[in-house]
């Protein structure tokens, strides 16, 4: 089976982010990048996936400036077999329509039986880019999966829906699955695949076409804080007084 | 301006937030188009047309198909989702095939321009999309539902079968003990507390105060507690009197489920954590100092 | 007739017995001899040859720390009873080596018999004593080992017949010297018979049976005890009795390395199949050779903080465990053998090297286990680890903050640029990041600045030193991180190095020195100390009763007792120490990487540490560590009666600085 894993390089979310005037991200100077939660677990799954199948390839993929590298490396050491940087420094700036398109230049010839991402990128949240790539290479999508299954030609998933609810799903390959936190435990890679994915076969493609933006940036920041939360501060008494006193205020208790 | 409006059915319920998706078009003053895949008996109120597909409720091609059927026809300038499981899966087929323009989970919007939600909360962005039909999903809450008035005038449209993709059935969760969603006062348990054994001292709080046990969603993945104390966009939307959220920086899947809160007391040691804004008020301290003391002071 | 003060060697045993004597001899002691070679090929499975460099210091080290019992003597009490019990049984031994002197060489080859006179009479007194402190020490050793309901849980299969053969050695060898004595002492030299003064009250009782009889009687008992010698020969290898050999050779393999040091892994080897141990052919000559000199006396255990809070962890059981994996010679799974729980509940206090009497290493081959899982299984000991892991790769510290936030903290501190400072103050992760430490990290600021010392931070570019993931097993991120800093500070040209952390301070100090640090390492306290006692700043006086908690990296590792006491001391507190204080620290539960780790078996260590420091009466328990502070503030939060505080000590003499800094930094 021939799988593909697109994974996104973000920035630690504990970062500060800092946005200059006028510009449509955040300063990228000492931030800390790590992969995108949601594509560990899509990593995760195509390596347990080829360790049921015995027969299978994964790639995986990114799209991004040179950094992401270090992102692809870390597939690699979970266990993917090849990785593939479509380097483009834009990347983090362009909208999910350009990104998707990108990668579907490039993966649609390949014919893959099934593409596995994560669901949403932690820095955008979106959830656009894995249903727009599965369309544009004609693959049978379905988002949001917390449990997998895959036999030559066949994929069954379970979706996880509001209130807890799974909706059970069969799909055939070609397919592509986004990947949902509870699918499972990304692993720590090991040192023998660490050092082995230093020798795995890794591809770096200059991106040279642009598809035109479909959106607009207007304006980042921080959100303004209308009616900002009143700040307690202090020691513990008079902040533990404080509160007792609004509890009683609105007749919360007694 | 029209908005086609997409409604959601799962198990024959028709979803109650397709009230939210007229609040946002009326909020526009846009003529909304409503329409619904999936056998259901419900219809919601309002005045204006709604499509009605009786195939399955769960078949993105044959709905993705229905959809492109319903926009040649009516033209809309919108197509609006709410920001579920059913929208963010089925959002994006339809924009792939009108250009690639979508929006997802709006905060807000503006003469055109939304408001859209990155990074954990930390930050926010004012998006325009390009000239032409744009798909948007709305963030659950963000919209106030509009009022349930008046009778739509029906049309069918047809819902293929989906070949490729089948729906075999649901998995429902085990019948809960709690039901959030009813409850008047909830103390929550974010990641914050660190450890399963502090659980306890939120509940302790809880009891104090004689309300229910809340969660964060990393609280239930990492098994502290089980899915039935989820509050978030994935777990249960929640409307009590007193929300006390401790050690939960403020996802925006957990804003979206209790944001709505009548009072809401945030407790974390980060005063910039994104709780505090949806808060009224922010303890800054260390609740595990914090929630023993109040409790004590409860008692 | 002049009397002479000697004996008749071999009196009243025929001559044909001397041959049958010497057979026998021979047979026990190549029952003996084959009973330690073939331990041999048991330790040959590891692949490492034992360290055999100045093999003449070596061995005069090993005679040294055996016949001095140094180590032994550590454990007060039974520690000086072994002592004396050696002593009492080397005697006796030495005095039938000039028996067998004067008889098969002197005597026969040049008619030299020395066993006379004033050096016989000296001799024999000796032996009479020494025979007599032995036999009483072997009785007290077996009652202890056998009525003391703690004690029995410790008893080992041969241990009865030892303790009877022992024991009826010396007593038999007391019967042979008075019923000789009856016949050719008691009345016919009785100023020589003072001499031996246990045989002479033997000698009165036996008297009365008659020379003939007590004749049968001496010829019978003499085989006996013979016999009693022969088998104490023969089982020595195969009882706890082994550690008369092994404890002294595992003195000489010693390895020469300071104190917790921990082999520093090539990972680029490429021919390395594995890294770490799972197997015996992965451990060394020394590590299984370490698993055969434990006597099974448990004083690691008695002192190990896992141990005594419920946790599957037992460093004796551990050695014992991973022996009988090594002498099943199948080369089985070691981490099976000891079990998973129990490794990972070591906090690498170092307790148990500290008093082994054999000295055994258990640490290294606790982390050389962790090292396999961690390294060829990514596994560690749950998911909360895995993740600070990740946090440590990402964010350069375990706890997960943006690195861009690491130097907060000092804010408007009196800090200057690296290349101004006197010292780098290598913060560590959490004086720059968690709040209470953060306090810490400030007031060593305000300290130095009184002293006119000038510190610099590193700042964002800082990572954290690795300790925690190197103790957790994972080789490879430590590795990362420490060449990280280690660049940088060539980079920053940096001369010396002070940290407020023990662990950063061994790691750095030691652990560095492996992959190229040069600089100059300190701990505040020895530096603080130093400045003390050049006049560098004044302090008021405290009125706090303290007690001083020694962490296990400054204390037992490093040796560092008297600097913060000397500080106490310079600020007037009035110090009570806790019984387990100094080489006897009990930890405080966050060592070997578990400051990562949840505390999910047994009870907490930290509560039972801060129990001990309420115990003392003090206020306020100090200590000079993140770890141990954090540890200690949980711990004495759980706490019921007397409250008491935990502080840092640089907290307490921000506390006496007599010119009061106005603190905005709250």
């Amino acid at each position: 089976m021939k799988i593909l894993v697109c994974i996104k390089q973000v920035a630690d979310m504990e970062s500060r982010f800092v946005v200059s005037e006028g510009a449509s991200w955040f300063e990228e100077t000492d931030l800390a990048f790590r992969i995108n939660e949601y594509d560990e677990f899509a990593i995760e799954a195509a390596v347990q996936l080829k360790a049921s199948l015995g027969e299978a390839e994964v790639t995986v993929l990114s799209a991004g400036p040179q950094r992401a590298s270090d992102a692809l490396k870390k597939a690699l050491a979970m266990g993917a077999d090849k990785a593939v940087l479509l380097l483009d420094p834009e990347a983090p700036k362009k909208d999910s329509w350009q990104v998707a398109n990108l990668i579907a230049d490039w993966a649609k010839p390949q014919g893959f039986d099934l593409v596995l991402t994560g669901m949403q990128s932690q820095d955008r949240g979106s959830g656009q880019v894995s249903l727009f790539l599965g369309e544009l290479i004609g693959a049978n999508s379905v988002s949001c999966a917390v449990a997998l299954e895959a036999s030559p030609g066949s994929i069954k998933v379970e979706r996880e829906l509001e209130g807890g609810l799974r909706a059970q799903v069969e799909l055939s390959t070609p397919a592509l699955v986004s990947c949902q936190l509870g699918l499972n435990q990304p692993r720590y890679p090991t040192l023998p695949n660490i050092m082995k994915a230093k020798k795995k076969p890794f591809e770096t493609i200059e991106v040279t076409a642009a598809l035109d933006p479909a959106q607009e940036v207007l304006w980042m920041g921080a959100p303004e804080k209308a009616g900002a939360a009143e700040l307690i501060e202090g020691d513990l008494a008079s902040q533990v007084e404080r509160v007792v006193s609004i509890l009683k205020d609105k007749k919360l208790v007694g | 301006m029209k908005a086609l409006v997409i409604g959601e059915v799962v198990q024959g319920k028709l979803a109650e937030t397709f009230g939210e998706l007229l609040g946002f078009a009326a909020s526009l003053g846009a003529e909304p188009v409503g329409l619904i895949l999936g056998d259901t008996a419900e219809r919601p109120g309002f005045e204006g047309l709604l499509y009605i597909g009786t195939g399955a409720e769960y078949a993105p091609a044959a709905h993705k198909a229905a959809v492109l059927d319903v926009i040649e026809q009516e033209k809309p300038d919108l197509v609006v989702l709410m920001h579920s499981a059913y929208g963010w899966d089925l959002a994006p087929r339809i924009a792939a095939a009108t250009g690639g323009r979508q929006l997802s989970e709006v905060i807000s919007v503006q003469d055109g321009v939304f408001r859209q939600s990155c990074c954990n909360g930390k930050l926010q962005r004012r998006v325009k999309p390009a000239a032409g039909l744009t798909v948007v999903t709305l963030q659950s809450g963000a919209f106030p539902s509009a009022a349930s008035a008046g009778t739509p005038v029906e049309k069918t449209v047809e819902q293929s079968s989906d070949g490729a993709l089948k729906l075999t059935g649901y998995i429902q969760k085990p019948a809960a003990k709690v039901d959030l969603s009813k409850a008047e006062k909830i103390v929550s348990a974010g990641r914050g507390v660190g450890k399963p054994e502090n659980i306890a001292m939120i509940q302790d709080l809880a009891t104090a105060l004689g309300a229910e046990l809340g969660s964060s969603r990393p609280v239930v993945d990492a098994g502290w507690l089980g899915g039935a104390h989820q509050v978030g966009s994935t777990g249960s939307t929640v409307s009590p009197k007193l929300y006390i959220a401790c050690g939960i920086s403020g996802a925006v899947q957990h804003l979206a489920g209790m944001k709505k809160s009548e009072l809401i007391i945030a407790v974390n040691k980060d005063k910039d954590a994104p709780i505090s804004e949806v808060a009224q008020y922010m303890v800054v301290a260390d609740l595990l100092e914090f929630v023993p003391a109040l409790t004590e002071a409860l008692k | 007739m002049a009397l002479e003060s000697t004996r008749e060697i071999y009196w009243n045993i025929p001559s044909s017995s001397i041959p049958l004597m010497y057979l026998l001899s021979a047979v026990a002691t190549g029952v003996m001899l084959w009973g330690f070679y073939r331990r041999i090929r048991v330790y040959q499975q590891g692949e490492t040859w034992p360290p055999l460099s100045g093999l003449g210091a070596r061995v005069f080290r090993g005679l040294k720390l055996a016949l001095t019992q140094k180590k032994v003597r550590r454990q007060r009490g039974i520690g000086q009873a072994h002592n004396l019990f050696f002593w009492g049984f080397g005697v006796l031994f030495l005095g039938t080596v000039l028996v067998f002197i004067q008889a098969d060489i002197t005597d026969p080859l040049f008619g030299v018999r020395f066993l006379t006179g004033r050096f016989y009479q000296l001799y024999s007194v000796t032996l009479d004593v020494a025979g007599l402190v032995a036999l009483v020490m072997i009785v007290g050793m077996f009652v202890r080992r056998f009525f003391v309901p703690s004690m029995r849980g410790g008893i080992k299969p041969a241990d009865l017949w030892m303790y009877m053969d022992l024991g009826l050695i010396l007593g038999t060898g007391y019967l042979i010297e008075g019923l000789r004595m009856a016949v050719t002492e008691l009345t016919q030299n009785p100023e020589l018979a003072n001499y031996s003064p246990v045989g002479l009250g033997v000698a009165r009782l036996v008297a009365p049976l008659g020379e003939a009889s007590i004749r049968s009687w001496h010829f019978g008992i003499w085989w006996f005890h013979m016999l009693l010698v022969m088998a104490f020969l023969a089982m020595i290898p195969f009882t706890r009795l082994k550690h008369l050999l092994l404890t002294p050779l595992n003195y000489i393999l010693f390895e020469d390395q300071p104190k917790g040091y921990l082999k520093t892994l090539d990972l680029e080897d490429e021919s390395a199949e594995s890294f770490g141990v799972a197997t015996p052919k992965d451990l060394s000559f020394k590590d299984i050779f370490d698993t055969d000199a434990c006597t099974s006396c448990s004083r690691c255990q008695d002192r190990c903080p896992a141990y005594n809070t419920d946790k599957p962890l037992s460093p004796m059981k551990l050695i014992e465990d991973m022996g009988k994996v090594c002498f099943a010679m199948e080369n089985g799974s070691l981490i099976d053998g000891v079990g998973k729980d129990a490794l990972f509940s070591c906090t690498t206090c170092g307790a148990c090297m500290e008093i082994c009497p054999a000295e055994i290493k258990h640490v290294p081959k606790i982390i050389d286990m962790r090292r396999n899982l961690a390294l060829m299984e990514g596994e560690f000991t749950g998911e909360e680890v895995a993740k600070a892991m990740d946090a440590m790769e990402v964010n350069g510290n375990p706890l997960g903050f943006a690195p861009a936030k690491r130097a907060d903290w000092a804010e408007g501190l009196d800090l200057v640029p690296v290349e101004e400072a006197d010292y780098l103050y290598f913060t560590g992760c959490y004086g720059s990041f968690d709040s209470r430490n953060q306090q810490v990290a400030k007031s060593l600021v305000k300290l130095a600045a009184a002293a006119g010392v000038k510190l610099a931070i590193l700042g964002p570019q800082e990572k954290c030193c690795g300790e925690p993931a190197r103790k957790m097993g994972n080789e490879y991120l430590y590795q990362s991180l420490a060449m990280e800093n280690i660049e940088l500070f060539k980079e920053k040209k940096v001369k010396k190095i002070v940290t407020s952390c023990p662990h950063c301070f061994q790691t750095l100090n030691k652990d560095y020195r492996d992959l190229g640090l040069e600089a100059e390492v300190v701990h505040y306290t020895e530096l603080l100390a130093k400045l003390w006692k050049d006049l560098r700043f004044q302090l008021g006086k405290t009125s706090l009763e303290v007690t001083y908690h020694d962490s296990c990296y400054l204390g037992r590792y490093n040796g560092i007792f008297d600097a913060p006491r000397d500080l106490l001391a310079a600020a007037g507190a009035k110090l009570s120490e806790m019984s387990a204080c100094k080489e006897e620290s009990f930890c405080c539960g966050a060592g070997g990487g578990r400051i990562l780790a949840e505390e999910n078996l047994g009870t907490r260590i930290n509560n039972k540490r801060a129990t001990m420091a309420q115990q003392t009466g003090a206020e306020a328990v100090v200590s000079s560590c993140p770890f141990c502070l954090t540890m200690m503030e949980d711990g004495t939060k759980n706490l019921t009666g007397e409250p008491v505080k935990a502080m840092d000590l640089a907290e307490l003499l921000v506390s006496c600085l007599p010119t009061e800094s106005t603190l905005e930094d709250k």
